[in-house]
């Protein structure tokens, strides 16, 4: 990542964070960034696995156990 | 004829001589009260022991067994709880500032299984900050510091239980595990702890860190241990959600000794060809498998999906909702949390819903690929929990991340049951584990495996060399 990419980047999260209403320590700022583009890396990998669009959330009650297949 | 001192004796050991009258809880409590004010000041494992408490349960618990009212297995029997366990008129503070004065009115569920089962609580043990911090410097309490070598790492959260446990302060701690919170501090301390199912003991009364996540369970010397455990605090509650209304079985490992008849799944490259692989865990869990190959069980190399789909999913899901819990707190008293745990809360403000809803779809994907096609056709996963020994405590920088050499966040994602047995020892004299992963409300199975691997081993017989240790 280029450092116009990275600070772009920083500055994307510094909006979203003032949107959540947080206004992040100035000694806490390193690692409160190194931890957003880690979730940045996180949401990436989720997004590699091809799901269908039929593939439900995991918090969508299933009925699956409880049918018969006999 | 040489005396087990009283810590070593297993629970069930320690039960037995309760009802015969040959040893009462008074005298069992008084020598864990020693040792915790021996020990503990090398080792932070204690928050707060709650001594008089002890005292007046364990004298309660001897005038009851000797006058014939049997609780059940943990009666009589000392025991601490994770610091975000609510104690009714006992202080618990998640080891924050945030909380110090926080006094609960009513137990946790699983406080409660244990008070009705006439245990003893000795106190509550050292946690990272709303157990997701740390190892921290900067709160209320110091840190836990690892039995084997107070330099390291006793992983986290629930680094009091596994430090109290392998130190034999108590025979038995109570954990809370979102990522790995159980398992990586037995693994590291050289102790057992069990995850158990999502829903089969109740979170009521624990301080959430991440709703879909946490699961509750025991951290013990003995897979015994933690069996009789289990036999208390599992059951259905219907005041906790996410509570799951299954039958309890019977969780002990019974008579069996061998594993004819079991087929075990080794994903060997899921640990052996992670980035960070340690060649010890590496050659530890080789002989691991092989004892357990000499023990009966059939064993087949699997593949699994790759570790990091799992951490991304999990960690997604942790922050969102840690993020939920914590977001008032943070806007308006971030200097009053700790730094590691402030930098790992706060990021949970840049996810997005489509990222969320992305990880929970893609969670139902990674469960299914576990339970119906692993799972399905063998009887448990065996696989490493850490990929390396626990690290020093100063190897932490100010702006650490995320990244932990752990294993576990895939069976929190999926929710199975797993078992964290120690398999030995690094060069350097730091404990490794592995973990036994077993199908949903299958605990039973995974504790037959580790009874019957703990009984070829002798990890379980080997204690921490700690000063004045040896005089109480």
């Amino acid at each position: 990542m280029s450092t116009d990419d990275k600070s772009a980047l920083e500055h994307e999260f510094d909006v979203m964070l003032a949107r959540a209403g947080i206004a992040v320590p100035p000694d806490r700022r390193a690692g409160v960034m190194g931890g957003c583009h880690e979730m940045r890396r996180f949401a990436a990998v989720i997004r590699r696995e091809p799901l269908p669009a039929t593939s439900e959330p995991s918090n969508v009650f299933s009925l699956k156990p409880y049918v018969r297949t006999d | 004829m040489a005396t087990t001192p009283l810590h070593e004796l297993s629970i069930a050991e320690a039960g037995a001589r309760l009802r015969a009258g040959t040893l009462t809880s008074i005298a069992l409590t008084e020598h864990a009260l020693a040792r915790i004010a021996a020990l503990d000041p090398l080792l932070h494992a204690f928050v707060l022991v709650t001594r008089e408490r002890a005292l007046a349960d364990a004298a309660r618990a001897d005038h009851e067994l000797k006058s014939g009212t049997d609780k059940g297995p943990l009666h009589g029997i000392p025991y601490g709880l994770k610091d975000i366990y609510d104690t009714a008129g006992i202080r618990t503070t998640c080891h924050s500032k945030l909380m110090a004065d926080h006094v609960p009115a009513a137990d946790a569920a699983v406080e409660a299984k244990l008070r009705a089962g006439g245990a003893v609580l000795l106190g509550k043990l050292a946690t990272h900050e709303f157990a997701v911090g740390g190892p921290s410097f900067d709160l209320p309490f110091p840190p836990a510091r690892n039995p084997w070598n107070r330099d390291h790492f006793t992983g986290g959260s629930s680094s009091g239980s596994g430090a109290a446990v392998a130190a034999g302060l108590l025979r038995l701690a109570l954990g809370s595990d979102t990522g790995g919170s159980i398992r990586g501090p037995a693994g590291y301390c050289g102790v057992v702890g069990l995850k158990p199912t999502y829903g089969r003991v109740s979170r009521r009364g624990v301080f959430p860190l991440s709703y879909t996540l946490d699961h509750c369970g025991p951290l013990a010397r003995t897979v015994e241990d933690a069996a009789l455990a289990m036999q208390v605090i599992a059951g259905h509650d219907p005041l906790d959600p996410a509570s799951a209304d299954v039958a309890v079985p019977d969780f002990s490992a019974g008579p069996d000794r061998d594993l004819k008849g079991l087929r075990l799944a080794l994903p060997r490259k899921f640990f052996a060809a992670a980035e960070g692989a340690s060649p010890e865990v590496v050659a530890a869990m080789d002989a691991a498998v092989q004892a357990l190959a000499r023990l009966g069980a059939a064993i087949d190399e699997i593949v699994l999906p790759e570790c990091d789909l799992f951490n991304a999913c999990g960690r997604v899901i942790l922050t969102a909702e840690a993020f939920a819990v914590h977001a008032d707190n943070l806007k308006s008293r971030p200097l009053d949390y700790g730094r590691y745990t402030y930098q790992r809360l706060v990021p949970g403000a840049t996810l997005t819903g489509p990222d969320l809803v992305q990880a929970l779809r893609l969670r139902r994907a990674l469960a299914d690929v576990i339970n119906e096609e692993v799972l399905a056709r063998h009887d448990a996963i065996i696989t490493a929990n850490a990929l390396a020994p626990a690290t020093r405590l100063d190897s932490f920088s100010a702006d650490v991340s995320f990244k932990m050499p752990l294993q576990t966040m895939p069976f929190n994602v999926t929710g199975n049951p797993v078992l964290a047995v120690p398999i030995g020892f690094s060069a350097g004299g730091l404990p490794l584990g592995m973990q036994i992963v077993g199908r949903a409300f299958d605990e039973p199975t995974c504790l037959r495996i580790g009874a019957a691997y703990e009984a070829a081993a002798t990890w379980a017989q080997q204690w921490p060399k700690l000063e004045l240790a040896e005089a109480i």
